[in-house]
């Protein structure tokens, strides 16, 4: 195994990679850092309309009229949309577009119009005028689940929306086995993503029969199948065009309201519709995940040896059930994911409130359930009286390891992780020695490497043409959304080929002529649409070698392709210049041109190939005068399996240690009878430039055998391991629990004055 | 609404714009001029993806200066930042040191930082910090931004000791 410690250095790490491995600048990012980038907000049609939502201001309203009348007259107004237009729309699993006949939270939509400009269709959204009787609203869990509180939908008893309950093993049996058990309880508040580019989408459903859609977004394919749906169209009629996404963070999978209703408007005015989100109503329209009470028991021998784990948990879904019941599935498995235990239980319940119907934050509620366990387990250490590094190693899964979940550990790094960080930190000599207000904490985590299960595949599919010019054209249907994918794809690529990512153009974003791909999401790019990459290659290069096999007298088997030339092994002074073979190739009695296609399709009937692990320490100060934690340094293992650029990759973990030191210090919708007090970015606080930690990286390499050159995810593994440990740090300083996140000043002052 | 023209120098080219009083900075720039690069973001002066740097080079939020402000003066936008083909330093550092990620802040990024290095060619790394706290960067966690800023400082300073010599 190779492991590599920090800073910018590169390191060779095999003889046989030329490619792999190495420092690549993204492919994407000259165009990025000169302003030629275009986003979806950069597009402009020709006569295309603006698009404004009317919504709900109360959280639970009866509607009794809507007047549209001087809406639709005012001039510029181009389409103006009501309840009845959208009739037999849904979102999510029973939320109907436009609200019909009663307003279930603070923002939910009513009404929206299409004017020629921003102004006026302000204006005409304004123009509408609703009637509503208020009725009492459901603002919490507690209230929802109170016996006399009436149901917000007939089908959800008790107003639990969804329900998910998984047992594995005996876990009363090894409850009663346990010399400790732990149990507590946790709270995490509702979260925005905020991406640095807002949510907007452009619709042109001016031809009956076809949609054509920009917006960003992390899955092309789901957007399509669910516009396609909704508008009863074949899903090849649904156009998606997917430019630079200015980030996903989990919150951009599935269209959202103002999706459909630019299509909509784009039908009934004749004229393309762009709809895009203020600085308010980014977090009135969508927001990421709700409040969520964790219940954790778990229990050890006085050994330290861990038995068995149970969770409870109650999510705040919102009025609808978006797509949080997949939070519920995710935090199920991952219950199961780090440890050798006996058993384990695991009830997730959705709870109905008159809340915007929650989402996904970054870290796919499986980050923020680690911040809870990871506290938990923490917690559990300290009761046996053990340091929590040395629990958690005792405990740690390893490779060829089969978790109660079912997965199978091809390639497993935890323990390698935890080593690495704790010796790099220096955790022996600061553990329990620090001075008072100063602590230390250790997080751990895993995450799949996508997950079949969405659709009955989990496909990744390439095609690459080779141009007689020895240059190549990468088609793929993965977007880049921030994470340099389209440069990682390049890198695999250029290692089959012989050439270098600057070779290849990868060519994305219109599913008219990518091929198909499930999307960013699950961390499935590098591992399935890396790996059907690998598989289009391989198929270019095996036609290129069947003509170089015949030129050289050589075996084509025996072909080495590198450094732009193709040579027999071990007889480099032989070789012919790929660009020429790929000349000869296309100008011949056979006339050639070479294209590679691949796919990768998990061979597993659900679930994944493989899992990344991580382990992070935090280090922070607080402030017992204020209650503020400052982060003072993160040391970061993570095990990526192979680090395909590993710039990018340190890039990766900084931007999820960002993530979740936000999260767990910072980030909060603050609610007030259904209403966020905080809707913009200066009150939404995160972290500045000013706050941010030293962040140390140790990339821990494993060659997951069936990884794309042995690599895995790093898009979302790196931030399960940060909130918690961050969470611990503050424990350790103060010498106290700390179970609510976010840790606002008030909230830690609380915690050191209890 | 009546409109009004003003002149306003952009990246050294002189437009006459015929604009209304409450138009901003930003709206110019992307709508009348189809200057996309400069980003609309928060649209309030907290995210700083519209920064663009004024006639003496100071780092200007588009999306709060209104256009009418502008007649007769020049901003540079990040397509006048590229010196020809060539990327300025601080683009080039950015770049190469892994300073961006989905690249929507970017442009704001690159100009406050061009508006920093302007008037200080070696700032503190108290300075970096107080010239990029109102520059928000969800993807990089500034950790690579601030690399960047140093980078750019040393590549500035060989540039000027290279064209010195």
């Amino acid at each position: 195994m190779l492991v590599k410690c920090g800073g910018l250095e590169m390191v060779t790490k095999t003889e046989e990679l030329n490619i792999v491995g190495k420092n690549w600048t993204r492919l994407d990012g000259a165009n990025k850092v000169s302003g030629r980038s275009v986003f979806t907000d950069d597009v402009r049609l020709p006569g295309m309309l603006c698009g404004k939502v009317v919504r709900s201001p109360h959280p639970y309203a009866r509607i009794i009229s809507i007047d549209a009348s001087a809406a639709e007259a005012l001039p510029g107004v181009k389409a103006v949309l009501l309840p009845e237009d959208a009739k037999g729309i849904w979102i999510g699993v029973n939320q109907p577009l436009l609200a019909q006949g009663k307003a279930t939270y603070v923002g939910h939509d009513i009404a929206a119009v299409a004017a020629l400009d921003e102004e006026t269709a302000a204006k005409a959204a304004a123009l509408i005028k609703i009637k509503y009787e208020k009725l009492p609203e459901v603002t919490s869990i507690k209230q929802a689940l109170a016996d006399d509180t009436p149901l917000l939908h007939a089908k959800a008893k008790g107003n639990v929306g969804w329900e998910q309950k998984a047992s594995w093993g005996d876990p009363d049996a090894s409850f009663a086995a346990c010399d400790q058990i732990r149990e507590e309880e946790f709270v995490t508040y509702p979260s925005h993503n905020c991406y640095a580019e807002f949510h907007v989408a452009i619709a042109d459903f001016t031809q009956p029969g076809k949609l054509t859609m920009w917006t960003p977004s992390q899955s092309a394919l789901m957007f399509q199948k669910v516009l396609a749906a909704a508008f009863k169209l074949p899903d090849s009629a649904v156009r998606m065009l997917t430019l630079n996404t200015g980030g996903g963070f989990s919150g951009r999978v599935t269209p959202r309201p103002h999706h459909f209703l630019a299509a909509l408007l784009s039908r009934k005015s004749g004229r393309p519709v762009r709809i895009r989100a203020s600085g308010d109503e980014e977090f009135i329209m969508c927001r990421a995940g709700g409040k969520v009470v964790y219940r954790l028991k778990s229990g050890a021998t006085k050994q330290g040896r861990l038995k068995v784990i149970e969770a409870d948990l109650l999510f705040d879904t919102g009025a609808y059930v978006e797509s949080q019941m997949i939070v519920t599935i995710l935090t199920s498995s991952y219950l199961n994911a780090l440890y050798k235990i006996d058993a384990s239980r695991y009830r997730g319940r959705l709870i109905h409130t008159n809340h915007l119907p929650y989402y996904f934050h970054h870290g796919g509620g499986i980050a923020q359930f680690q911040f809870a366990l990871g506290q938990h387990i923490d917690g559990l250490a300290r009761d046996i009286g053990m340091d929590p590094v040395e629990f958690n190693l005792l405990n740690a899964v390893d490779k060829d390891y089969t978790p109660l979940h079912g997965s199978f550990y091809t390639s497993c790094g935890l323990k390698e992780c935890i080593e690495k960080s704790a010796e790099q930190a220096g955790w022996k000599e600061k553990y329990g020695k620090l001075p008072k207000y100063k602590g230390i904490g250790l997080g751990i985590g895993a995450m799949a490497s996508g997950a079949k299960g969405v659709f009955k595949h989990d496909t990744s599919a390439a095609l690459i043409k080779i141009t007689d010019d020895g240059l190549a054209s990468l088609s793929i249907g993965l977007p880049d959304i921030g994470q340099s994918s389209h440069t990682a794809m390049a890198i695999i690529a250029g290692e089959v080929l012989g050439i270098t990512p600057d070779d290849i153009r990868v060519v994305s974003g219109d599913t008219d002529s990518d091929p198909l791909d499930v999307g960013a999401f699950t961390q499935r790019g590098t591992f399935n649409t890396g790996n059907a990459v690998k598989n289009a290659c391989q198929d270019a290069r095996d036609q290129l070698a069947k003509v170089a096999a015949a030129k050289l007298g050589a075996d084509a088997e025996q072909l080495v392709f590198r450094n732009r030339l193709i040579y027999p092994d071990g007889e480099p002074d032989k070789a012919i210049e790929f660009k020429q073979l790929v000349f000869d190739t296309l100008h011949s009695q056979e006339g050639r041109f070479v294209m590679g296609r691949g796919f990768y399709n998990s061979p597993l009937e659900k679930g994944t190939m493989a899992y990344s692990f991580g382990a992070q320490i935090a280090e922070v100060s607080v402030d017992p005068g204020t209650g503020v934690v400052t982060v003072e340094k993160v040391t970061a293992a993570h095990d990526v399996g192979r680090a395909l650029n590993p710039r990018i990759v340190e890039g990766q973990i900084d931007g999820q240690v960002f993530s979740a030191m936000s999260q767990v210090l910072y980030e909060e919708c603050i609610m007030e009878d259904g209403q966020v007090m905080n809707p913009s970015r200066l009150d939404y606080k995160m972290p500045r430039a000013f706050e941010m930690p030293e962040v140390e990286h140790i990339i821990v390499e494993t060659i997951d055998p069936n990884g794309p050159f042995g690599a895995k995810e790093v898009g979302e593994g790196p931030i399960v391991c940060t909130m918690q440990a961050i969470a611990n740090a503050v424990t350790n300083a103060i010498g106290k629990p700390v179970k609510d996140m976010p840790l606002t000043p008030w909230r830690v002052l609380r915690h050191i004055n209890d | 609404m009546g409109k009004q023209l003003i002149t306003l120098t952009v990246n050294g080219d002189s437009h006459e714009i015929a604009i209304q009083s409450h138009h901003t900075l930003l709206d110019v720039l992307r709508n009348e001029l189809g200057l996309t690069g400069t980003k609309r973001g928060c649209t309030a002066g907290s995210c700083g993806a519209c920064t663009v740097n004024g006639d003496a080079g100071e780092a200007i939020c588009s999306c709060l200066s209104l256009a009418i402000e502008w007649d007769g003066r020049s901003v540079t936008t990040i397509e006048g930042v590229q010196e020809g083909s060539e990327l300025h330093p601080v683009q080039d550092a950015f770049l190469e040191f892994g300073a961006v990620q989905c690249g929507f802040c970017t442009p704001g990024l690159i100009m406050t930082t061009k508006a920093l290095l302007d008037v200080n060619s070696s700032p503190s790394e108290d300075e970096i910090n107080e010239a990029l706290a109102g520059a928000f960067c969800r993807c990089t966690g500034h950790i690579k931004v601030k690399k960047a800023v140093r980078k750019a400082v040393e590549m500035l300073r060989d540039r000027a000791a290279g064209n010195a010599g």
